[in-house]
């Protein structure tokens, strides 16, 4: 038998404490999760293969209409519990978790059964248990003699087993059923099909054949005149259009640095986190950065046409609100990661806060930040091409003009395949540009 | 038989040949300057054109006159200060004196002139003595081009090449200004506009929330599937994309092109793929996992070999040496160096991949974003609301797993 831990630890029941609850917790909703996915893929394979009749336009789940939802809910719990008493599940190999018994050693099939059934009455048993037997300890574990570990905590008491293999066991083969669940489901939600893939080739070679063989006739010279009833010429050219592009970019990268260089102080940690208000202003601005950059910039652009109407303007303040964002968090990761060395050393000679974050911070972070806004002015004058699409200028103009009109003016897919081509050859080299840059900054 | 070699053969330069470095770096000099103010008069030419005459042009007088000025201008600068070009290729105008003796104006302009006849000809560079430092123009006015040894300056900000350097992003900035139609009143004054639109934010249509669950749930199943499949294609890709592991003249060209295809493809945004796609198979889901998958091979292949290209040589070698074949070296030697990163990087990429998705459907595809586009141009705000919430949600909690995942990993 191993030996056992020192009195003293299990005096104190870390087994309940919430650094050990915390993993338990998270474990059990993992599972609880997987088994969910399970069911609904189960159930859409269900309706997609047998029970076409109720299957509603979309393909997905239909349910009876009231109780189905508690009968799903129920089973994953159901189906969560069995996987955490029987088996080693995802969860628990997740959180570093493992079921023992008392004596450090893997319980038998009897154990596991009776800590499954109590696990049904865990919140009245464990009250109970507390208030008549004044006994703490979670309803379950207490009557099956089973506890939940800590890897970490056990390390040195559980006998080596011979594991299985990885297929055999409970975590493998859940694995393999998600994955398979993903494919399977993914394919028939997306409507993959290869037979249009391949058999449509020949009927879409045309398109890659006025692609490669581009129009460059508007590349300085407008479309002036109205070549077909109902499609209104633009005043771009392809020049115009791509130069737009990149100032919508520039302004963005440049004014979004410029903006987010400030606040990424107010959302570090480390120059936040001495006072109350501090906190406040870092959870706020650390909150501003997160839902800010979670709505694309093109999400943005339809905001943004309505209020300053369509143009470039409105892309320029998309891109910028983005850039914002995604660079405030950039750079505050940059500062709470710089080494504190060096500021504690300026601060022991007296100086205020702000001479600390100016000799001691700013110095430290320059290198990665230039990287950091050249690496987002890639990413601005890549978005800047598309933005026009929900109305943000640029040359995206020209290209959704011709492709919404192709039919309508003859050659319009040799015009595309310009607009492509000049966007390739400008978002490339300024890539390549930027790339050399980071390299010689870095 | 031995063969005796004296010491640094292989470096032994003919005589004609070690100026040339110099020359090359006056010449690029040159053309820094050259390029630089002509960029400069371009951008000073549409700033005028635009506050002048309201017209988005480039251009104000002919091309000659531009060429004219701006060469004249590049000689006087380099005569009488410290060019840009000059800053930037690490060169300095001296008299025979040494570096720090002050040259006489007289002398400067002297160098001017006759870098108008010999300079621009470039004759005079190719005559020069010296390897490059003095060519015909700088002998004549008894100066020399040398290598600033060591560029002493206290204040930045009264030397020439930092002010014009400075005016420029300056006159940059105004100019990008001017030509995406900055308006700050519009943007004051249309603000109330988007009033309701706020106010709807925070009061989403509930009745959607199901309909917004279905397109969520096509959005997600189309990121991931486009990740899954990129995986496979870029995963053997990177390999041939990675510096260190080709060679031979084959190998050299399989990596140019692997390379040069692929940031090609990435420089294509995954909303124009998905034009592309959309004719060649049918409208739906499908030509949003392929245009996301186009786009994440070529991402995920960069990524990939860049990694490649930085792992450590030591295991390899080591396997190598035991006579292991090439797919043990590989399995080895070098999949466990890259396995992390490499599935960090994916989840990074699906990260990426599910915002993408959520727009992809501008053009039609049916995820949340063409709900979103719909119900907006409906003006029905409250729904928009609620599309805007499912998306948040979404892109928040994958970002935050995604991102103490990747920590994990690391």
């Amino acid at each position: 038998m191993a030996k056992m831990p020192k009195k003293s630890r299990s005096a104190r029941d870390p087994l309940y404490s919430p650094r050990r609850i915390r993993p338990r917790i998270l474990a059990f909703t993992v599972d609880w999760m997987s088994w969910g996915y399970i069911a609904y893929s189960v159930m859409y394979l269900l309706n997609n293969y047998w029970y076409h009749r109720y299957v509603d336009y979309y393909g997905t789940l239909t349910l009876p209409d009231t109780w189905g939802w508690l009968v799903v809910v129920f089973a994953t719990l159901e189906l969560a519990a069995i996987s955490h008493a029987f088996g080693h599940s995802i969860g628990l190999s997740l959180f570093g978790l493992r079921l023992l018994d008392e004596e450090y050693r893997p319980p038998t099939f009897k154990q596991r059964l009776i800590r499954f059934i109590w696990w049904h009455l865990l919140p009245v048993g464990t009250i109970v248990g507390l208030v008549l037997k004044r006994q703490p300890g979670l309803f379950h574990d207490t009557r099956s003699k089973t506890r939940m570990y800590l890897i970490a905590d056990v390390k040195d008491f559980i006998p080596a087993t011979k594991p299985r293999k990885w297929y055999l066991t409970h975590r493998g083969a859940m694995i393999v059923a998600l994955i398979t669940a993903t494919f399977w489901v993914g394919w028939l939600v997306t409507e993959i099909d290869l037979g249009a893939f391949f058999g449509r080739m020949s009927r879409s070679t045309y398109i890659w054949k006025d692609l490669v063989t581009p129009s460059f006739e508007h590349f300085i010279l407008p479309e002036t005149k109205l070549t077909v009833l109902g499609a209104q010429p633009i005043e771009l050219t392809i020049l115009g259009g791509i130069i737009e592009s990149v100032f919508m970019a520039l302004l963005a990268t440049v004014i979004g640095a410029v903006l987010a260089f400030p606040l990424s102080f107010l959302g570090a940690r480390n120059i936040m986190g001495f006072s109350p208000l501090g906190w406040m202003i870092y959870g706020v601005t650390r909150g501003f950065f997160n839902v800010f950059r979670s709505i694309e910039s093109l999400l943005w652009a339809i905001i943004f046409a309505i209020w300053v109407g369509h143009g470039p303007f409105a892309g320029a303040l998309a891109l910028t609100i983005h850039t914002i964002a995604a660079l405030g968090k950039l750079y505050s990761e940059q500062v709470e990661g710089i080494d504190p060395g060096p500021l504690e050393a300026i601060a022991a000679t007296g100086a205020r806060r702000w001479q600390v974050v100016r000799f001691g911070v700013i110095p430290q972070i320059i290198p990665s930040y230039l990287a950091f806004t050249l690496y987002r002015w890639d990413i601005n004058v890549r978005m800047s091409t598309i933005i026009a699409i929900v109305g943000g200028g640029g040359i995206g103009r020209f290209l959704f003009f011709y492709k919404n009109n192709v039919g309508l003016i003859p050659n319009s897919w040799n015009q595309v395949g310009a607009v492509v081509i000049t966007i390739v050859a400008v978002v490339w080299s300024l890539d390549y540009i930027s790339g050399r840059v980071r390299e010689k900054i870095t | 038989m031995e063969e005796k070699y004296y010491a640094g053969f292989m470096t032994a330069r003919p005589d004609w040949m070690k100026g040339m470095k110099f020359i090359r770096r006056r010449i690029l000099s040159f053309l820094t300057d050259f390029v630089f103010l002509a960029y400069t008069w371009t951008i000073a030419s549409f700033i005028v054109n635009m506050l002048a005459y309201q017209e988005k042009s480039f251009v104000i007088l002919p091309w000659w006159i531009m060429l004219i000025v701006t060469v004249e201008i590049a000689g006087l600068w380099e005569s009488f200060g410290i060019s840009v070009g000059m800053r930037l290729m690490g060169l300095q105008l001296s008299g025979r004196g040494g570096e720090n003796t002050p040259l006489r104006l007289g002398r400067r302009f002297l160098r001017f002139l006759l870098w108008n006849v010999s300079g621009i000809p470039l004759f005079g560079l190719i005559l020069s003595t010296d390897r490059g430092e003095r060519a015909l123009h700088d002998r004549l006015s008894g100066l020399s081009v040398v290598k600033a040894e060591s560029v002493t300056s206290g204040r930045r900000y009264t030397e020439s090449w930092a002010l014009a350097a400075s005016g420029i992003v300056v006159a940059t900035m105004v100019a990008a200004a001017l030509f995406t139609k900055v308006d700050m009143r519009a943007f004051f004054t249309g603000a109330p506009k988007t009033g309701k639109f706020w106010a709807a934010l925070l009061t989403p249509d509930w009745s959607v929330f199901l309909k917004g669950l279905r397109y969520l749930i096509t959005t997600i199943f189309t990121a991931a599937l486009a990740t899954a499949f990129a995986i496979v294609f870029a995963a053997p890709l990177s390999f041939l994309a990675a510096r260190n592991l080709t060679h031979g003249i084959i190998g050299r060209i399989v990596y140019t092109l692997v390379r040069a295809t692929m940031s090609i493809i990435r420089s294509i945004e995954p909303i124009i793929w998905g034009i592309i796609f959309i004719v060649w198979v049918k409208v739906g889901a499908f030509p949003g996992v392929l245009a996301l998958f186009v786009h994440s091979v070529a991402d995920l292949t960069k990524l990939y070999s860049e990694r490649l290209e930085s792992i450590d040589p030591g295991p390899v070698e080591a396997i190598r040496a035991t006579g292991a074949r090439t797919a043990h070296v590989i399995l080895y030697g070098i999949v466990p160096q890259i396995i992390n990163p490499y599935l960090s990087f994916t989840i990074y990429r699906l990260d990426i991949n599910v915002r993408m998705a959520t727009v992809i459907g501008l053009i039609g595809v049916p995820v949340i974003g063409q709900l979103l586009k719909q119900y907006m141009d409906l003006s029905k705000f409250h729904k928009v609301g609620m599309m805007m919430l499912l998306i948040l949600a979404t892109v928040w909690s994958l970002d935050y797993f995604s991102a103490r995942l990747r920590a994990r990993l690391k």
